[in-house]
């Protein structure tokens, strides 16, 4: 990856502040000039200009701030706005900025959590924290000559941030499944050469030439045969999971269906035993205290039989 | 060797359970003592014993070979054939009880009875079980058979006559209608051609099987007949000859006389409660004996009971002037009714009767009866009808009600006590009774009391006659 994510022809911005050191700020404009190739202009910004430089939005691909070796950048809210408004969709910001560990009373120094929420708030996409050293003996001296800042707990922070790849303000409409398909709704245009096949005209009753079908010819002596009452039975409404009769049934499934209730009622022999006489019976058979009968012979057990005696 | 007998002796109480291992340990102490005589060994429990009798069936149909035999006084091996005179319900249509009065006719029978004594009838059994029972076994009833006995010596039934026809010996002698024995599901197992019924029979006759054996026979009161039908494969394979050692005869049954010979010579009456219950068998069970009588219809056709009398367990004061308290609730009160047409046809008065019932509109047996004898100051008459007001009212809280009386009746008057009826708590409840009676009238203690009764008993002034 090319330095600081800048590639040629890139619009780059570098701002600076009170604290960056001249040479530095020199090197790291030259060596960005390098990056973006000669035909590119880097705009260089004082942070207490920025707003007041008026740039266009979205005319920046990369902004850096506070990148001078050296320098103890602090971002307001107002600089980080204005870094997302003159961004490009999809341009990205890399700043660093001294952080403390805790947050002091009165300080303007952030804690890490905080400049993230801080980027986040002000229209930052993906933001993330790439890299936390502690700072250099100068680099604090520096925070606390600029910064009035006498801690020494203090760490520097990088961190990347985007912006979301649409412009402020930009509408597209969303495609919702429950919206009403316009086309799929609308009636199937008519093929005109199927409709004319299917329209016969009064005229063509009187048509000499056309030939009418007797509709008997059709069937075959296969077709003409009496159907079996049986094989009329809907077999699909059976063989369907659940058996379940329409109303004014008339292929036989309700009778069906009733018989089978009435003889779900009647006790089914699991163990094969309850024909034979009581001797041979479990002690809970429903048929204890009748007598033996033959095997597969229907026997009806009255309702009282049903109950202990 | 006493010591194995006592321990026998002890635990008793259930004996299949006991006997079985007891046995083989006794006959392991007795052989050593006893050697069997040289040349003889135990019998082991796998060999089928030979039947007592053998069966020849004859040639002949049965053209009067079921011939009777000469008459002489009636007893259990001669039964007078008495002829039904009526059969009347006493209870009402809608009560839960079917209670008949039932009068034979005697005469010419040489039969003699007085107050207290019993008549011993000969029940059959109902002849569609006659019927299902020859079909089951595959036999013609119609044929005739004489009996030989296996080994000579052997006395023949007495009860059967010979030649005899299939149909006497399944309707009058072999007892189809009652519960069989272990010894029954022991021999029929080594009839059974089928493994299934032999496994289910050997199991019924061993001594783990005995718990089974009750619950299938003794708790539901199954029939002989009902065993046959479950065990068809066996049944019908049952070799005639065993027929005799399978089936034991119908006992005679015992009911107390209930009319007196003065009051109606050369007639008998019994009160008789239909036997009729349910278990836990589809089929209601019946009493042979009660069943049968209640199904005759001396109306229309000439019905015969077979029947005899034994001397009863009551006996009544023969001097005139000593008065009986009677206590007889239900069917109880048969032998009283004897009684009271002996005493009154004697004209003797002091007859007091405790009758209980559930309903006077119901159950209020020969009521009318009574209501004549009281007008005529022959009885006196308390009654304990238990379900005709909310508390129930028994025979033991009229005795109670009427302790002055009884205590002065039995102090006084020297009188007998008797009670007769159901075996279930009324005994103990009456007794009851008559012991409170002597402690509130006579003053005596608990124990006197207790003491007082015991004497009555043993002087036979205080007699009991109860059956369940």
């Amino acid at each position: 990856m090319a330095e600081y994510g800048i590639s040629v022809g890139q619009r780059v911005a570098v701002i600076w502040d009170s604290s960056s050191p001249v040479e530095g700020l020199k090197n790291l404009v030259a060596k960005i000039q390098a990056l973006v190739g000669p035909e590119s202009r880097i705009s260089v910004e004082n942070i207490d200009q920025l707003s007041h430089s008026a740039h266009a939005a979205s005319s920046f691909d990369v902004v850096l701030s506070g990148m001078v070796p050296g320098s103890m950048t602090l971002h307001s809210a107002g600089v980080l706005a204005e870094i997302a408004r003159i961004l490009k969709p999809g341009g990205c910001v890399l700043l660093k900025e001294p952080v403390a560990a805790q947050i002091g009373d009165n300080s303007r120094i952030k804690t890490a959590a905080r400049l993230l929420t801080a980027l986040t708030l002000s229209g930052l996409v993906e933001v993330k924290e790439l890299q936390k050293e502690p700072l250099t003996p100068e680099e604090t001296q520096s925070v606390q000559e600029h910064l009035s800042y006498q801690g020494n707990d203090l760490l520097s922070v990088q961190m990347e941030g985007k912006k979301p790849n649409f412009e402020v303000g930009s509408s597209s409409q969303l495609k919702l499944s429950f919206a009403k398909k316009s086309a799929s709704s609308a009636k199937p245009a008519v093929d005109p050469a199927a409709a004319k096949l299917w329209t016969l005209s009064a005229n063509d009753m009187d048509d000499e030439g056309m030939d009418l079908l007797d509709s008997d010819e059709l069937l075959d002596s296969e077709d003409l045969k009496k159907p079996d009452p049986s094989s009329l039975k809907a077999p699909s409404c059976k063989e369907s999971g659940k058996k379940k009769a329409c109303k004014n049934c008339t292929c036989g499934l309700a009778e069906d269906l009733e018989q089978e209730k009435k003889e779900s009622l009647q006790p089914k022999s699991a163990c094969g035993n309850c024909y034979l006489g009581d001797a041979f019976r479990c002690a809970s058979c429903p048929y204890m205290g009748m007598p033996a009968f033959k095997p597969g012979e229907k026997i009806l057990l009255a309702e009282n039989n049903l109950h202990d005696a | 060797m006493i010591q194995a007998l006592l321990q026998f002796v002890f635990t008793s109480c259930r004996p299949d359970a006991v006997v079985d291992p007891w046995l083989p340990d006794l006959w392991g102490r007795i052989l050593p003592l006893y050697p069997l005589p040289p040349g003889l060994g135990i019998i082991g429990p796998d060999v089928l014993l030979p039947s007592k009798f053998t069966l020849h069936f004859l040639d002949e149909r049965s053209s009067g070979c079921d011939g009777e035999a000469a008459r002489q006084a009636p007893s259990e091996l001669h039964p007078f054939a008495a002829q039904v005179v009526s059969n009347l319900r006493v209870t009402a249509e809608s009560h839960f009880q079917d209670v008949r009065l039932i009068e034979f006719d005697v005469t010419g029978s040489g039969i003699e009875y007085s107050a207290g004594d019993v008549v011993m009838i000969q029940p059959r059994n109902a002849p569609e079980d006659v019927q299902q029972f020859c079909q089951l076994l595959r036999l013609d009833p119609d044929r005739c058979f004489v009996l030989k006995p296996s080994e000579p010596g052997t006395p023949l039934p007495a009860h059967l006559p010979q030649p005899c026809t299939i149909q006497h010996l399944v309707a009058c002698y072999l007892d189809i209608s009652g519960v069989p024995r272990r010894s029954f599901f022991e021999l029929l197992s080594w009839f059974s051609p089928n493994e299934l019924e032999r496994e289910k029979l050997q199991e019924l006759s061993s001594a783990q099987g005995q718990e089974e054996l009750y619950s299938y026979c003794n708790r539901p009161r199954r029939t002989t007949l009902e065993v046959l039908c479950d065990f068809p494969h066996t049944t019908c394979a049952v070799p005639l000859d065993y027929l005799l050692d399978l089936i034991p005869r119908i006992q005679p049954r015992a009911f107390s006389i209930a009319s007196s010979m003065l009051a109606l010579p050369n007639r008998l009456q019994i009160l008789l409660a239909v036997v009729q219950y349910k278990t836990r068998l589809s089929k209601p069970r019946r009493g042979l004996c009660s069943t049968w009588l209640a199904s005759l219809h001396p109306q229309q056709e000439d019905v015969r009971v077979p029947l005899w009398v034994k001397r009863g367990g009551m006996k009544f004061p023969a001097e005139p002037d000593t008065p009986i308290i009677m206590i007889g609730p239900g069917t109880g009160v048969a032998p009283f009714r004897a009684a009271i047409q002996e005493r009154v046809a004697h004209g003797r008065k002091g007859n007091y009767l405790f009758f209980g019932c559930r309903q006077k509109s119901k159950d209020f047996y020969c009521g009318a009866e009574w209501q004549e004898l009281v007008k005529s100051g022959h009885l006196t008459l308390f009654t304990a009808f238990s379900r005709d007001q909310e508390e129930k009212i028994y025979v033991q809280h009229r005795i109670r009600e009427n302790k002055g009386l009884v205590w002065d009746l039995l102090s006084r008057g020297n009188a007998h006590i008797y009670l007769a009826g159901n075996a279930k708590q009324m005994p103990a409840a009456v007794a009851e009774a008559l012991k409170s009676v002597f402690q509130l009238e006579g003053d005596l203690s608990p124990s006197e009391a207790e003491e007082y009764l015991t004497a009555l008993e043993r002087s036979h002034r205080f007699q009991m006659e109860t059956w369940s």
